[in-house]
C-alpha cells in the first residue's frame, strides 16, 4: 500500500471493496478506481491500441489516454471507461481491455517485435492489394489485434433523462477561476449555473497545497460553495461535463447515478442538458503535456500534475524513488510534494535557471539537475532512468516513478466547437482562443493565465463583465489572497538522443518517428498528418499529445508550430453514450405513436395493428380458427360485400376551410371545382403539386357557403395542412380564408355494405338515412349523445356505404353502438387489408399509384381537370413529357391462368420481348386475391393503357421468379357501372 | 424529497380553435366576447372562456364545463370575425400541478420556464418528447394546462411517467 495515514480528501471511515481484473482491493469513499488503483500499488492496467505495450496510469483526469477498463459487467459493461474519472462506490468491478489471455502475459504483444511494419499509415501501405482480401482477411484480422473495449451486445438497461436550463451565465469548469466568476456573478443577482465534470468542484486546488485568503484551498473551495448553495440564483452541477457548443446553445451531460453501485428506483443513470445561457466563461483549466522521450510510455510514468494530484487529493503516492522531469515551474511543486511525501526524489529541468522553490527542495533532500534530460526510460514498470547532465554527461538513476511536466496546454476545445482556430501564442508558448463562439469567453488558466492569483482575477474579471453585459450594472470585481506562483514554462517538444520509442500519443501508439515519416511522406498539413498517423483520434481526442505532435510536425517542415497550426475540436469534448442522447427514445418510445379513438376496442377484438405514419391501425381481426391473414382479409371483404362491414377511417386527415375565399381557395388548389359544389354535398378531388405530379386525393364536403371539410389521405395530412398554409400565407394572402386541421377531432367510420342503410337505421333511429334524404355524396349534420354528429355518404369499397362522425372523444362509445346495432347484419370489422383489397377491386388510385410520379392523366383523371379555371400544377402538368399520352396509364391485370398471383412491382412486357430496360412497358402498382372474383387481381401502369384493354402482357419478376401471362382490363373489377354505391 | 406533482386530465372542458378573418383585429373580436384580447402567446379570459393564443391571429379557445355548442355560440358569436372549429376532442388537456409540474416542463420543453419568464398567463406553443404540445400557466402554484392532440395522449402519457419517475434525481 501507499497509502499515507493522513491527509488528501478521501474518508477513511467509509472504506470501499471493489475488484479489478477478479482481484480484491480496497479503497476509501473520495477515491477515483485511478486514485485506488495507484494506492493498492497496481501499476499496470491495460494495453496499448497497437503495439499491446503494457501502460499505466498517465493523468488523474477526464484527458486519460492510458487507463481504459471495463466498468460493470454485463448488459450494465461501460467499456473504455478511464480509470481517472470514476468514482469509487463499494462493489465496483473493473477489468482490463485489449489484452489476451490476461493483462500480463499479453499474446499479442509480438506486434511490438513487428513494429517497423505497424508505423504510420500502415494499414493503408500493406493492405492496399489484393482488395477483395481486405474485407475478408486483413479487416477481421486487424480488429482483433488492436482495438480497445468490447460491448456487451445486450441492450442497455439504464434509464436517461434530459433538462433544458436558461441561465445569464454558464460557467464551465470549477476550479479557480470558475469559482471566481460564479461568486461575482451569483452575488450581483445573475441567474448562474456552474457545471464541474468532477465529482467535487475544485479543479487543480483540490490537488496543490496553495492558500487563498489565508486559509488551505480545500477550505476557500468548501466555503465558496456553501455560499453559491445559498444563493437561490445560482446551480452548481458536479459531475456534469458540458460537451458540445451549438449554436446558442451547451449541451451537457450529469452524469447522476454512475458513481453508484445501480441507481436508486427510478433515477436515471445521466442526464442531458440543454442550457441556453446568453454568457458563458470557459474555465476548463489547462491540461499538462507528457515529455517526448524514449520509454515515456511505460506504466510509472504520469504527468507531474498527476502525481500530485494522486498524493495530495488522495493520499496515494505513486512511487518512492521519483525522479522528476520537466519544462514547467509546475514541476517543481510536484517534486515538493513528492519529498512532503516521504518519497526520495530526483528534479531533472532541461532548463538552467532554477525557480525560488529550489532552497526548499534542496532542504527537503531533492537532488537538482538543472539542464538535464531523461533520455530513456526502463523496465514495466519503470525500473531506471537515463539521464544526460548539462555537462553531456550520462548517469542511471534507480527509479519506480517518473515524473514528466511538459508545460501546460489551456483546454479549450469547446472553443473551437463552433469552428474558431485557435492562434499560437508566443508569450505562453500555446495555443490559445482568439475568436470564441458569441458570448464565450476563455478565463484562467484555458486563457493562459496559470498562476493562481492570476486565474482568481481573472474569473472575477470576466464574472464582472458578465454582470455588466445582463444588467448594465459596474460591480466591484472581489479580490481574492492568493500567491502569484512560478508558472513559466520553456516547452521542450522533443528530447533528442533517446534511443527507443518517444511516444506521442499514448492512445493511439504514435510515436515522434511516425510524426516525422508523416512529413517525409508529404502529409504536411495538421488534418493530414492526424488521419495519417491517426494521432489526436479515439475517446481522448489527443488531449494529451495534440500540441506535441503539432511542434514535431512544425520542426520536420521547418515551420514554427503558430504557422503549422493545429485542429479544431468539435463535439463531444468527452465520450458521452449514445443512449444519454436518444433519453427516453428508444424501443416502444422511439418516436411518438398516435392511437384512434377505437384503438382499444380494436385491440379488445384481436386486431393485428400495422403503423401508417405513426398512425397505428387495425390490419386484420384475426378469428379463431383462421389459418392466415389471407384468410381473414377474404372473410373481412367477403362479409362487406355480402353484408356490411365497419372500419375505423379516423386517421385521414380532415381540414375546416372557411372564410368568404374558401370557395375560391380550393378551386385553386384542386384540379375541379369545388365553388359549384352545393351545401350539404360532398365531391371527390385531386390536387397537384406545383411540378403537376398528383400530391394527393379525397373528398371535400360543404357545410356552409364560408364551410368546407377536406379530407387527406393518411400519410399526407401533415403534407396537404401544410400547403394549404402556404397557398393562403404566401401565394395568395388578399384572400380572406382560414384553415384549420380538425384530424383529431372526429373519430369516423366506414359502415359500408348493402345492409349499410338497414343497420345504420337501426343504430340512428332519428335519423333518415333514405336514398332521398341522403343520396350518393350526401352529406348531414345530427346530434348524437348531445354532441354533433356528421354522416357522409360516401364509398371507397363501391359498396353501398357511409361514413359517420363523431367527436373523438365518443369514438369508442360510437364503434361498440354500431357493433350493438349491427349484430343483426352480421356486421364485421375489417382493417387496412381489406380496405385495400376492395379499392382494388374497384380501381381506385392509392398511395401505390399517387407516387409522386404519376399525373392525374395517368391515373384516368384527365377530364377531371378543369379548363375554366387556373389551379396549382396546371402549367406545368401541360409540359410535354406530362401531357404525352402514351404515358404509363392505369390499367388493371388478371392473369390469364386464374390461380396464378400476382404480385406488385413486376414489370410489364410486350409477349416475347427480351427482358431489356428498353423493353420496358410499365409495372404492377397493386396486386391482391380479390376474393370476390376468386383470382389474382392488380393494378399496374402500362404504356397507352387506356387504349390496351384486351391485349395479353407478360408481368416479368426476376427477382422472386416467374413470368405470369396476363391480360389487361379495366381497372374497375367490381361494379363497373357503380350501380351499387348508388342503391 | 420528490416534489409536489399532481397530474389530472381535464375531460370537463370545451375547446375551439378561432382564427380572426382578413382584417379583423384582436381588439374587435374581443369587443365581440366583451373581454380584452391578447394577439400574442398569453392567456386572456372572461368568466369560464379562455382564449390562449397559439399563433398570430389565432387562439385555443377554453371553456371550463362541458358544454358541447361552444364551437357553435363562438361561430354565431363571432361571424364574419373569425373562423372557429370545434376542437373539444381533438385536444387532450392535463393539469400539472405542484412545484413538481414546473420541474417537469422543464426537463420537456426548451422553453424557460423561471417565473420570471414564464408566470402565470404565460403560453407556450412547442414540443415535449418530439410531440406538438400547448403549454398554458393558470397559476403561481404553479398550475399549467397542458393540451396535445388526442391521439399522442398516450405517447405523451409514456414520456411523462418517464420523466416524472427521474423527478426527485
Amino acid at each position: 500500500m501507499s497509502r499515507l495515514s493522513a491527509g488528501g480528501l478521501i474518508d477513511r471511515q467509509r472504506p470501499l471493496s471493489f475488484t479489478f481484473d477478479g482481484k480484491a482491493y480496497s479503497g476509501f469513499e473520495g477515491d477515483t478506481l485511478a486514485s485506488a488503483l495507484v494506492a493498492n500499488d497496481v501499476r499496470l492496467v491495460g494495453r496499448s491500441f497497437k503495439y499491446h505495450r503494457a501502460r499505466g496510469i498517465l493523468t488523474a483526469g477526464s484527458e486519460e489516454p492510458n487507463a481504459l477498463v471495463t466498468l460493470r459487467t454485463g448488459a450494465h459493461a461501460e467499456p473504455n471507461t478511464r480509470a481517472t474519472t470514476v468514482s469509487l462506490f463499494d462493489g465496483l468491478e473493473a477489468s482490463s481491455q485489449n489484452r489476451w489471455p490476461s493483462l500480463r502475459y499479453d499474446l499479442l504483444a509480438v506486434n511490438q517485435l513487428a513494429s517497423p511494419i505497424f508505423v504510420a499509415g500502415f494499414y493503408y501501405k500493406t493492405f492496399m492489394w489484393p482488395a477483395k482480401f481486405w474485407e475478408k482477411v486483413y479487416e477481421p484480422l486487424i480488429r482483433r489485434a488492436a482495438g480497445l473495449g468490447k460491448l456487451s451486445m445486450l441492450p442497455d438497461p439504464s434509464e436517461y433523462d434530459r433538462e433544458h436550463a436558461f441561465c445569464d451565465l454558464l460557467v464551465i469548469g470549477g476550479g479557480a477561476a470558475g469559482l471566481a466568476a460564479a461568486l461575482t456573478a451569483g452575488r450581483a443577482g445573475l441567474r448562474v449555473m456552474l457545471a464541474d465534470e468532477d465529482a467535487r468542484p475544485g479543479g487543480r486546488l483540490l490537488s496543490e497545497r496553495q492558500e487563498i485568503d489565508s486559509m488551505s484551498a480545500v477550505q476557500w473551495v468548501a466555503q465558496v460553495l456553501a455560499e453559491l448553495a445559498s444563493l437561490p440564483n445560482v446551480r452548481v452541477l458536479s459531475r456534469t461535463g458540458v460537451f458540445g457548443v451549438y449554436d446558442d446553445e451547451y449541451v451537457a451531460v450529469e452524469r447522476v447515478s454512475d458513481h453508484l453501485v445501480a441507481p436508486l428506483p427510478g433515477q436515471p443513470r445521466q442526464r442531458l442538458w440543454k442550457i441556453v445561457s446568453r454568457r458563458a466563461i470557459l474555465a476548463t483549466g489547462a491540461i499538462e503535456r507528457p515529455l517526448v522521450f524514449g520509454g515515456n510510455d511505460l506504466p510509472g510514468v504520469m504527468t507531474a500534475s498527476a502525481v500530485s494530484t494522486y498524493v495530495n487529493r488522495y493520499a496515494a503516492v505513486p512511487g518512492q524513488r521519483a525522479v522528476v522531469f520537466t519544462a514547467s515551474d509546475s514541476g517543481w511543486s510536484t517534486a515538493r510534494d513528492l519529498a512532503a511525501a516521504g518519497a526520495s526524489v530526483v528534479l531533472v529541468d532541461h532548463r538552467e535557471d532554477e525557480p525560488a522553490l529550489a532552497a526548499e527542495l534542496r532542504t527537503r533532500g531533492v537532488e537538482i539537475l538543472s539542464g538535464a534530460i531523461v533520455t530513456d526510460v526502463h523496465g514495466v514498470p519503470v525500473r531506471k532512468v537515463d539521464v544526460r547532465l548539462a555537462d553531456g554527461s550520462r548517469r542511471t538513476l534507480r527509479a519506480d516513478l517518473v515524473a514528466m511536466g511538459g508545460g501546460w496546454n489551456p483546454a479549450i476545445g469547446l472553443g473551437s466547437n463552433m469552428g474558431a482556430k485557435p492562434v499560437w501564442s508566443e508569450s505562453q508558448q500555446t495555443f490559445l482562443l482568439d475568436e470564441t463562439p458569441p458570448g464565450l469567453v476563455p478565463a484562467g488558466a484555458a486563457a493562459g493565465r496559470f498562476s493562481l492569483a492570476q486565474a482568481l482575477v481573472d474569473g472575477a474579471a470576466k464574472g464582472t463583465d458578465a454582470v455588466a453585459d445582463a444588467t448594465g450594472r459596474a460591480v466591484p470585481p472581489p479580490s481574492f489572497r492568493a500567491a502569484d506562483e512560478a508558472a513559466s514554462t520553456a516547452p521542450l517538444w522533443h528530447v533528442p538522443g533517446a534511443r527507443t520509442k518517444c511516444f506521442v500519443d499514448f492512445q493511439n501508439d504514435v510515436t515522434a518517428s511516425d510524426v516525422q515519416l508523416a512529413a517525409r511522406e508529404g502529409f504536411v498539413s495538421i488534418e493530414h498528418m492526424k488521419r495519417y498517423t491517426t494521432l489526436g483520434m479515439a475517446t481522448d481526442q489527443g488531449k494529451t499529445s495534440q500540441l506535441n505532435g503539432h511542434a514535431l510536425l512544425a520542426a520536420a517542415t521547418d515551420r514554427t508550430i503558430g504557422a503549422a497550426g493545429t485542429i479544431m475540436s468539435r463535439a463531444p469534448y468527452q465520450p458521452v453514450a449514445i443512449g444519454v442522447l436518444a433519453g427516453h427514445h428508444r424501443e416502444e418510445s422511439f418516436r411518438p405513436v398516435r392511437r384512434t379513438a377505437s384503438h382499444d376496442w380494436a385491440a379488445e377484438q384481436g386486431a393485428t395493428f400495422v403503423d401508417a405514419g405513426q398512425w397505428k391501425r387495425a390490419q386484420w381481426f384475426s378469428r379463431p380458427g383462421e389459418a392466415s391473414w389471407l384468410e381473414t382479409v377474404n372473410r373481412e371483404v367477403t362479409m362487406t360485400r355480402r353484408g356490411v362491414g365497419i372500419c375505423d377511417v379516423s386517421t385521414l386527415g380532415k381540414i375546416d376551410v372557411h372564410g368568404p375565399d374558401a370557395a375560391l381557395l380550393l378551386d385553386r388548389l384542386y384540379i375541379n371545382m369545388f365553388s359549384t359544389l352545393a351545401v350539404g354535398k360532398a365531391r371527390y378531388g385531386v390536387m397537384l403539386r406545383e411540378d403537376g405530379i398528383v400530391m394527393d386525393d379525397g373528398t371535400t364536403t360543404r357545410f356552409a357557403e364560408d364551410s368546407f371539410f377536406v379530407t387527406t389521405t393518411t400519410v399526407n395530412a401533415a403534407r396537404v395542412m401544410q400547403h394549404i398554409d402556404y397557398a393562403r400565407q404566401v401565394l395568395w394572402p388578399e384572400l380572406d380564408v382560414q384553415a384549420t386541421s380538425v384530424t383529431e377531432q372526429w373519430a369516423t367510420y366506414a359502415v359500408a355494405g348493402p345492409r349499410s342503410r338497414e343497420m345504420l337505421q337501426a343504430a340512428f333511429p332519428d335519423l333518415d338515412v333514405s336514398n332521398d334524404a341522403l343520396p350518393f355524396m350526401g352529406a348531414a349534420k345530427f346530434r348524437w349523445q348531445g354532441f354533433e354528429a356528421r354522416i357522409y355518404r360516401l364509398s371507397f369499397s363501391g359498396e353501398l356505404a357511409y361514413e359517420v362522425s363523431v367527436p373523438a372523444t365518443l369514438g369508442d362509445k360510437l364503434v361498440r353502438h354500431l357493433f350493438a346495432a349491427g349484430r343483426s347484419y352480421d356486421a364485421v370489422p375489417y382493417g387496412t387489408e381489406a380496405l385495400g383489397v376492395m379499392r382494388i377491386e374497384k380501381g381506385h388510385a392509392a398511395g401505390n399509384e399517387l407516387n409522386g410520379q404519376t399525373t392525374a392523366a395517368d391515373l384516368g383523371m384527365g377530364r377531371m381537370m378543369s379548363k375554366k379555371k387556373d389551379f396549382i400544377g396546371r402549367a406545368m402538368a401541360a409540359r410535354r413529357g406530362l401531357a404525352d399520352p402514351s404515358r404509363p396509364a392505369l390499367v388493371g391485370l388478371r392473369p390469364v391462368d386464374r390461380t396464378r398471383h400476382l404480385r406488385g412491382g413486376g414489370h410489364l412486357l410486350a409477349p416475347g420481348a427480351a427482358p431489356l430496360p428498353q423493353n420496358d412497358e410499365g409495372f404492377v402498382t397493386s396486386a391482391a386475391w380479390s376474393p370476390t372474383l376468386d383470382h389474382s387481381i392488380a393494378l399496374g401502369l402500362l404504356v397507352n393503357g387506356a387504349q390496351r384493354h384486351g391485349e395479353r402482357i407478360v408481368i416479368h419478376d426476376p427477382v422472386r421468379g416467374g413470368d405470369i401471362q396476363a391480360e389487361v382490363c379495366n381497372p374497375i373489377f367490381v361494379d363497373p357501372e357503380g350501380v351499387r354505391v348508388r342503391a | 424529497m420528490p416534489e409536489h406533482l399532481t397530474i389530472q386530465e381535464r375531460d370537463d372542458i370545451a375547446l375551439a380553435s378561432v382564427m380572426a378573418r382578413k382584417s379583423m383585429s384582436a381588439a374587435k373580436i374581443g369587443t365581440a366576447l366583451g373581454m380584452s384580447l391578447l394577439d400574442r402567446p398569453a392567456a386572456c379570459g372572461s368568466g369560464a372562456v379562455t382564449f390562449i393564443g397559439t399563433g398570430p391571429g389565432t387562439w385555443l379557445a377554453f371553456h371550463d364545463g362541458t358544454a358541447p355548442d361552444f364551437a357553435a355560440d363562438l361561430t354565431h358569436r363571432l361571424a364574419g370575425l373569425a373562423s372557429v372549429s370545434d376542437q373539444s376532442s381533438g385536444y387532450v388537456v392535463l393539469r400539472l400541478a405542484g412545484e413538481g409540474a414546473r420541474k417537469l416542463l422543464q426537463r420537456g420543453a426548451a422553453i424557460d420556464f423561471h417565473s420570471a419568464s414564464f408566470s402565470s398567463g404565460s403560453v407556450a406553443t412547442t414540443v415535449i418528447a418530439h410531440i406538438g404540445v400547448v403549454i398554458r400557466q393558470v397559476d403561481d402554484g404553479p398550475t399549467y394546462d397542458l393540451a396535445t392532440f388526442r391521439s399522442f395522449a398516450g405517447s405523451l402519457r409514456e414520456w411523462i411517467d418517464h420523466a416524472a419517475a427521474a423527478l426527485a434525481f
